[in-house]
């Protein structure tokens, strides 16, 4: 399929582009923001016969309160995310993951919905979403069904949304009061890169250093995003010193499973993994105390 | 091949061609607009930027399909050389261009960024807004210098309408 022949089809409601993809007798595909599909394009990886174009579905970008939730729409772009008081508020681990998204032309344009579509392992808002307990609201024309983050992904840029369903909502439990949250990442470049290693973490704080419990998602060290569950044990281990967070990353290293590529080693991978993971808890630490 | 409308620099175009066209390809090859350059064609350097419906975006990872009706707005609709803008006079007074191939592309994110600023913005705040443009010539020092110059001109003039 040439460029060329490519048609694009722009339904007019959330309905329409459901009915479009129940009847995918041709190979059509999704295309949002187009940071990512775009690209696919030009280096002929993605050629469907057709663009099903749902950028401009106003429906689907909103961020808002509900049942002590928050929703997050599929559309919402990153830098909609990056000015929203809510999420600043209540999400702020997110809000981090989305600046790191790129440069401002790709937060302009590239949205939530298209970051966890494309399944990368590599995506910064996916780690973030991990640690938010993120669910996904997938819709066909017919059923609706509601799947943990951490179940929706199989492997590298494969997820399990079937051809006739959209994701139509992100739900996230938003931050209690003592519930700290930070991203940190490592990339070729300070701006507009792609993650060597990524890592979301949620700490949830009693008094002074002593930690209830928490949550680590790595990105970029496996097939899929990961939560470091050994990790996570020990951060509960009161109270939070600096020791033990330098023995949380030294269990780090040995959890993470990365893989050798164009962009790092795996062995460089781990000792990053490990050094972010202190970095990330000595920072929280540090806002925690000051907070 | 298909009709599409949009806007560009506050006038309306209709061009015909195939759907999947990138906004880039078809300001150039259709509309003779030569501002926007091509350079990494997957948005890392930014020297393609225009600003759609105001904001800043890579014009050659939007599709001229999804952009119909909308609002561009390219280098040359923020300025010629009789009447520039102020951060194309800055530039220009700075020197901060050399091969100019990029020039363009940092117009116009310079552009987005001290619409929505308040106070001249630090060095770490032209980085961070400018760092989805690349240069290859300069050392950025120039480009920074021109961007603050602009933001304090900016404020003048703003300043001057107000009395």
């Amino acid at each position: 399929m040439l460029v060329s022949e490519i048609e694009i089809i722009t339904p007019i409601s959330v309905n329409d582009c459901l009915l479009l993809l129940s009847k995918n007798e041709t190979e059509h595909r999704i295309i949002a923001g187009g940071t990512d599909a775009v690209v696919r394009m030009k280096e002929g990886k993605w050629r469907p016969s057709a663009w099903i174009n749902i950028k401009g579905l106003k429906d689907l970008r909103y961020i808002k309160e509900k049942n002590g939730a928050i929703h997050i729409g599929p559309l919402t772009t990153h830098t909609d995310i990056i000015h929203s008081p809510l999420l600043q508020k209540r999400a702020d681990v997110l809000v981090e993951a989305c600046r790191e998204v790129g440069a401002v032309q790709m937060q302009n344009m590239g949205t939530i919905g298209g970051n966890i579509g494309t399944a990368s392992p590599a995506g910064d808002t996916i780690p973030a979403l991990y640690v938010l307990e993120a669910s996904i609201e997938l819709q066909s024309i017919n059923s609706s069904r509601i799947i943990p983050i951490n179940q929706l992904f199989t492997g590298p840029g494969r997820t399990v949304i079937k051809p006739n369903e959209m994701i139509t909502n992100i739900i996230i439990k938003p931050q209690t009061e003592n519930e700290i949250g930070i991203f940190q990442k490592l990339g070729p470049r300070k701006a507009q890169s792609i993650s060597i290693v990524n890592v979301a973490i949620m700490l949830s704080m009693a008094s002074n250093r002593e930690c209830l419990g928490g949550k680590i998602a790595f990105g970029s060290v496996a097939p899929t995003i990961i939560r470091a569950k050994k990790c996570e044990a020990l951060l509960s281990l009161n109270p939070l010193t600096d020791d033990i967070i330098e023995n949380i990353a030294k269990v780090a290293w040995k959890e993470v499973m990365p893989i050798t590529d164009g962009r790092a080693t795996a062995e460089y991978r781990r000792d990053m993994a490990s050094a972010l993971l202190e970095r990330g808890l000595f920072r929280l630490m540090r806002r925690w105390e000051n907070k | 091949m298909k009709e599409l409308n949009f806007t560009v620099n506050g006038t309306l175009h209709s061009v015909s061609c195939h759907p999947a066209k990138t906004l880039l390809d078809v300001l150039r090859e259709d509309l003779d607009m030569t501002a926007s350059k091509e350079c990494c064609g997957k948005g890392e350097c930014g020297s393609c930027s225009v600003l759609l419906n105001g904001e800043v975006v890579c014009s050659c990872l939007v599709l001229i399909g999804q952009v119909e009706n909308e609002e561009i707005t390219t280098c040359e609709g923020i300025g010629f050389p009789e009447n520039m803008d102020i951060i194309q006079e800055s530039f220009v007074d700075e020197g901060a261009t050399q091969c100019g191939y990029c020039t363009p592309g940092i117009i116009v994110a310079s552009k987005a960024f001290l619409k929505n600023i308040d106070h001249v913005p630090t060095v770490d705040e032209i980085k961070t807004a400018l760092g989805g443009n690349l240069c290859r010539c300069t050392g950025y020092t120039k480009i920074i210098h021109a961007i603050q110059t602009a933001a304090i001109k900016q404020f003048q003039e703003k300043g001057s309408i107000q009395v």
